[in-house]
């Protein structure tokens, strides 16, 4: 998991691995439809599906940028 | 004694990888006594990762009785797992957790913590790395996931 690698790198990064169906309130408040979906910084961005470095990267840019 | 959750053939493909392991690495379970249908399956679970490398250790707490530690490691829902580093004696926290039973993608996600933080190597591109020493505000990440 790319998010995994990033909490690693970088002691700002924090990664919550959460398994959707057992917190259904918190999904509900991300509005999860598919997985993975990955919500950056309480929903300033949002990512469904893998994706490669580089995009993510830029959503993260954009999500703090926002 | 309660049955293995894990059988044998993913036994062995976690001891397979756990040979990479290189530093000592403290999980952290969080559980509670307040309606939580994974918790006990999630420790035990833990419990068998745990006893396939001496490099790694397990530590057991409680939400309610331990609420000062899970304040601090910002915990507030379970079950969860914390992933630590070591800096000699001292806890390295690395911002990594998992809330809910680690099956399936979690699984492989949880033995992937464990290989990073006992490695040290993100493994990541040079332009993320820059990227992210240059961070100067929080980044959360919260990824869902189903276990199929």
């Amino acid at each position: 998991m790319l998010a995994l690698q990033m909490a690693l790198e970088s002691p700002l990064v924090e990664v919550d691995a959460v398994e959707a169906m057992e917190f259904p309130e918190l999904s509900e408040r991300f509005q999860v439809r598919g997985v993975p979906q990955t919500t950056i910084n309480q929903g300033a961005g949002t990512v469904v599906g893998a994706m490669p470095e580089e995009d993510l990267l830029i959503e993260i840019e954009q999500a703090l940028a926002g | 004694m309660s049955e293995k959750l894990l059988n044998d053939s993913i036994l062995q493909q976690v001891q397979s990888v756990f040979h990479k392991l290189q530093e000592p690495v403290g999980v952290l379970f969080f559980g509670t006594e307040r309606g939580c249908e994974y918790c006990a399956d999630t420790r035990q679970l833990l419990e068998e990762v745990v006893a396939l490398s001496d490099k790694l250790s397990l530590e057991i707490y409680d939400l309610e009785q331990d609420a000062e530690i899970a304040r601090r490691y910002r915990v507030d829902k379970a079950p969860a797992i914390v992933i630590n580093g070591w800096d000699g004696e001292k806890p390295v926290d690395y911002g990594m957790r998992f809330y809910g039973i680690p099956a399936g993608h979690e699984f492989s996600a949880l033995i992937q913590a464990l290989l990073l933080v006992s490695e040290g190597d993100s493994g990541l591109q040079p332009e993320t790395r820059q990227f992210l020493h240059e961070l100067n505000q929080p980044v959360h990440l919260q990824v869902f996931s189903t276990p199929t």
